[in-house]
């Protein structure tokens, strides 16, 4: 309950106290949100159960309960890490000019930025549909001011692109819960889960409900927002938008199908949602080996590499031998990504700011100006990749394997063609630049924000070398029914 | 832990020391000049290995990482160990290279001495990925559109090949039941899964493409003719024996596959020719020694590939000493093709001879080490027509050899090799013919069989035959078509640009998806198809 609480009062503090005391409030903030998390982690961990709270200790259907299982726990330790990560390095950046002890920018900057982890752990926690739903929506009306914070006609019209598709997603959502309402007359996960039967009311609420988050996710072909918005917003607002927010609506995609409809047989379902992430892998990662400019090309990558998540609903739907390795390759893909890519979006922050430019043709010999940044993009490079040691050499390859030895082989194409063709765009960005040359720095770089862009890269590495306990912590309260039989 | 897993750990350990040394700004020029200590113990576990008796092996846990090694890792370790020793110590101490050429070294040095002695399949894949990717470094920067060309195409088929094995990877794993990662293990659990067959062809794709074997050969030329001579040295002797590792670890060599075996030996005879017509008509001579890499790969692929169908004529370690001898003579050819670049050398019969002698080690000449290694492979190749076949290589090996000492002639000043390692060239061509020798013996091999009259006769005169045939050629002014170096790699990398030309399309049709029209169009189809697929299980 702290962790959700923490940053509303966050937010309402910063209200009060302005950009600058903003800004220090949410980074002081940070350590306390990483123990809380951490906390709530240690407790599952050593329960082995998840770990339940009824709001005002009215058990549901007529209260609301937050539920932290494994997964949650991760997700927000994963929130916890990267939100503080943007943070500092945005300190630079947004901190109120000289003289003058706020700004619009600043105080919108740090309090969406607070509004977004609120609204995460809430998605994390949240036990109940239409809780959810205005979770869900918090996060969307704090994100879209991150894209447009500069007010750039070019940004405003990105944001108004990513509001107006992410509220067409959200009323399919509605919809589809109000559906569920009407069949079942609870919304609180568990009881849902106990209720379900097929009906054509449920069929329905699936179909919206999936769309609808499908929509804010930005699976490929319902990605027209993202490159616009993740390639013109600020670095810092990119690394959390493109690591953690599209994340938290995939999250609820996971909990319907995995924990409140398993007992439907989704095996087409399944693979039409396999069909539409390979279909991203591919579309996606051709286009970012299209892109001249590096956030495009970075922003066109997370394109792709959401495109991976939805393999996780054939490769771990319950029936198949090897649907807990998928699983684990799918959660292990989130994490790797989210590290991974807010890594490379800070470290395009500070390649941009030190060239003038982030047109990728004009590279030559820029890895001697700033070996620490291309080193960066190349640890991050090297889990987008799969190579090993990383986090995503991980993933990729507990979905192979989760690909053999449930039988469906074909899986494994979309993986390796994906792989194979990051190492395309990851070739494009990293080889002129260490070539022989001289680039031309426009302004020194930011040493703080290098070493913090350097810090994540570190970590999607780091998941590489996991022990098997971790991904045991993952299952702590994964439903049975989604254990036993889907 | 015994002392000999000791030193099998340090073997790894020390090399990653010092790269964690690099790491460090105040170490990094004492790490540089002090490299060519780093693969010492590597040379020592090679050598306590060795010896007959069971595979040193450490474990760290059931599942964690674990190192192993046998005598054919053995071979090619103590082999490796001691070129990356040789190469480093004039190259680091005299020449100072660059960081980046440092670092890539450096982490290419590690990757390629834990191959051999990598225990499971995610070690090795990692340590593969090591050897295989920075040594991109080592020869790609240079400013001409020659080596970025190479190192893009190198680039392409080192990717692949890792995708490749990935999911050969993946289908091993899923063959082991009890979850273990030891490529003992694994193996030994192939023979009963229905993946055997999926398995042998990706890894001998993966690990084709890098020996060099058709269609993947292409990148060789580009690389070795791109390369510094160092660079050229330790990446056609060391570099591609991780190929060759790889196909003696995960080939079942014990499983007695008759057709998977014949079929290989196809694969390899084919490579063996096809290397051999092809050098013929080059005419610089670090890219005719690259097409000798291809064809001396070849050879042993067909090698494997006997193995594979008769496990009892020929065992691994016949293969890997093999390539031990083939890298040390490669290395030493190479470095002889740039002690012709200095002008004045290339006027001398004395070294005329003895680059010959050793150009010749690779048909087999005896007293050469190639001698042996071709007596080592002699059971493979028993029956009639494999008989034949391996003779007509030795003689198309000696033609294109003799072939290479007479490019020599007119080399072309390429950047110079470490002084150090041209003033000791004679050392180092006498160490490359008698070095085998002492492998030879400390491997157990009976000397007596390598002194019988009969095995001496059956290994000269297919050279005589060769070097005759060149002769011959030269006379005659027999020439074949000029050849574009790189051959195959025109096909695929027409085949590349055809699969570029599908980027506008996609882009187009990207765009447009990204219309408002389309995307709430896609959004309602989407819906409806989930709702549909939700209902159709009933």
């Amino acid at each position: 309950m702290v962790a959700v609480l923490l940053p509303v009062a966050g937010i309402l503090a910063s209200f009060v106290g302005g950009g600058r005391a903003a800004a220090r409030i949410m980074l002081l903030a940070a350590p306390l949100v990483i123990v809380i998390a951490g906390a709530i982690a240690i407790q599952i961990g050593y329960c082995g159960q998840p770990l339940v709270y009824t709001v005002a200790a009215i058990p549901p259907p007529l209260g609301i309960a937050l539920r932290a299982d494994g997964l949650s726990a991760i997700m927000m330790l994963t929130t916890a890490a990267i939100m503080p990560a943007a943070a500092l390095y945005a300190r630079a950046a947004f901190e109120p000019p000289n003289g003058i002890s706020d700004s619009r920018e600043s105080l919108t900057f740090w309090i969406m930025l607070q509004a977004i982890q609120a609204a995460l752990t809430l998605i994390f926690v949240g036990s109940d549909m239409f809780n959810l739903y205005v979770a869900l929506e918090l996060l969307t009306f704090a994100a879209v001011p991150l894209v447009c914070i500069d007010g750039r006609a070019e940004t405003m019209t990105a944001a108004l692109r990513y509001l107006l598709f992410a509220l067409a997603g959200s009323i399919c959502y509605l919809l589809g819960t109000a559906l569920l309402y009407g069949e079942f007359g609870t919304l609180d996960m568990a009881l849902l889960a106990q209720r379900m039967r097929p009906a054509p009311a449920v069929w329905l609420a699936s179909g919206l409900m999936t769309a609808g988050l499908l929509a804010k996710t930005a699976l490929l072909p319902l990605h027209l927002w993202l490159p616009p918005a993740h390639a013109n917003a600020p670095a810092a607002a990119s690394a959390v938008l493109s690591g953690l927010v599209v994340k938290g609506s995939f999250f609820i995609i996971l909990r319907l199908w995995f924990d409140i409809l398993p007992i439907l047989p989704a095996q087409s379902v399944d693979v039409v949602l396999g069909l539409l992430g390979s279909t991203a892998v591919i579309v996606g990662s051709a286009l970012a080996l299209r892109q001249a400019r590096l956030k495009l090309l970075i922003a066109y990558s997370t394109v792709a590499q959401i495109g991976y998540l939805f393999l996780v609903f054939p490769l771990a739907s319950g029936a198949n031998a090897g649907a807990s390795l998928g699983w684990r390759g799918g959660i292990m893909q989130i994490l790797a990504h989210a590290f991974a890519k807010a890594a490379m979006f800070l470290s395009a922050g500070v390649l941009a700011q030190a060239l003038g430019h982030d047109r990728i043709a004009k590279f030559e010999g820029a890895g001697r100006a700033l070996p620490l940044t291309f080193f960066t993009l190349a640890l991050a490079g090297l889990s987008l990749v799969g190579l090993p040691p990383s986090g995503g050499f991980s993933a990729k390859w507990l979905m192979l394997q989760a690909a053999i030895a449930s039988g469906q082989w074909l899986w494994s194409i979309p993986i390796l063609a994906g792989g194979v063709m990051a190492a395309g765009y990851m070739f494009r960005i990293l080889t002129p630049a260490f070539a022989d040359g001289t680039a031309a720095i426009v302004n020194s770089p930011d040493r703080t924000q290098g070493a913090v862009a350097l810090g994540l890269a570190l970590v999607a590495i780091a998941l590489g070398f996991v022990p098997p306990a971790f991904f045991d912590f993952l299952e702590i309260g994964r439903t049975a029914a989604a254990l036993v039989a889907k | 832990m015994t002392m000999n897993s000791l030193l099998l750990v340090a073997s790894l350990a020390i090399p990653f020391a010092w790269l964690a040394a690099f790491a460090l700004p105040n170490l990094r020029g004492r790490a540089l000049s002090t490299l060519w200590l780093a693969p010492a113990p590597a040379l020592a576990a090679g050598l306590v290995g060795l010896g007959t008796g069971p595979p040193i092996e450490w474990t760290a846990s059931s599942t964690g990482p674990s190192l192993s090694l046998d005598r054919s890792g053995a071979l090619l370790l103590v082999s490796a160990a001691l070129l990356w020793m040789m190469v480093s110590l004039p190259l680091f101490r005299s020449e100072r290279p660059n960081d980046r050429m440092g670092l890539c070294w450096l982490m290419t040095m590690v990757g390629n001495l834990g191959v051999f002695v990598a225990g499971d399949l995610v070690s090795f894949y990692c340590l593969y990925a090591l050897a295989s990717i920075p040594a991109f470094g080592l020869f790609a920067f240079s400013p001409d559109g020659q080596s970025r060309r190479a190192g893009a195409v190198y680039m392409a088929f080192t990717i692949l090949g890792e995708a490749v094995l990935l999911l050969a990877f993946a289908m091993l794993v899923a063959s082991e039941p009890h979850g273990s990662l030891r490529i003992h293990d694994v193996m030994a659990s192939l023979a009963a899964s229905p993946w055997r067959g999926a398995v042998l062809a990706l890894v001998i794709a993966g690990f084709g493409m890098k020996i060099g074997t058709v269609p993947f050969n292409g990148w060789m030329p580009l690389t070795y003719t791109a390369s510094p001579t160092a660079v050229a040295m330790v990446l056609s002797g060391a570099g591609v024996n991780a190929g060759v590792i790889g196909l003696l670890r995960f080939l079942p060599l014990g499983d007695a596959l008759p057709v998977a075996g014949s079929a290989l030996m196809g694969l390899g005879f084919v490579t063996a020719f096809y290397g051999v017509l092809v050098g013929l008509t080059q005419r610089q001579p670090s890219t005719v020694l690259a097409y000798s890499s291809i064809s001396q790969m070849g050879l042993i692929a067909a090698a494997c590939g006997a193995a594979l169908g008769q496990p009892d004529l020929l065992n691994s370690d016949a293969i890997a000493f093999y390539a031990a001898n083939h890298l040390f003579v490669k290395a030493a050819l190479f470095l002889t093709v740039s002690l012709w670049a200095i002008p004045g050398i290339n006027s001398s019969r004395f070294h005329f001879v003895l680059a010959g002698a050793l150009a010749l080690g690779l048909a087999g000449l005896p007293p050469t080490g190639g001698y042996l290694a071709k007596l080592a492979l002699k059971p493979g190749f028993a029956s009639g027509v494999t008989a034949s076949l391996a003779t007509l290589s030795s003689i198309g090996s000696a033609l294109l050899m003799t072939h290479f000492v007479m490019c020599l002639e007119g080399t072309r000043a390429t950047e110079a090799a470490p002084a150090g390692l041209l003033r000791n060239w004679l050392a180092v061509a006498a160490g490359a013919m008698l070095v085998p020798w002492a492998l030879y013996g400390l491997a157990g091999e009976a000397m007596s069989k390598a002194f019988g009259l009969s095995n001496l006769v059956d290994a000269t005169w297919p050279v005589a035959v060769g070097l005759a045939l060149a002769f011959v050629r030269r006379r005659a002014h027999w020439s074949l078509p000029d050849w574009p170096e790189g051959d195959t790699i025109g096909l695929w990398e027409a085949g590349f640009g055809r699969v570029m030309r599908g980027g506008p399309p996609v882009e187009r049709l990207e765009a447009r998806s990204r219309q408002w029209p389309a995307s709430s169009l896609a959004l309602v189809i989407i819906a409806l198809v989930i709702a549909g697929a939700s209902a159709l299980g009933h």
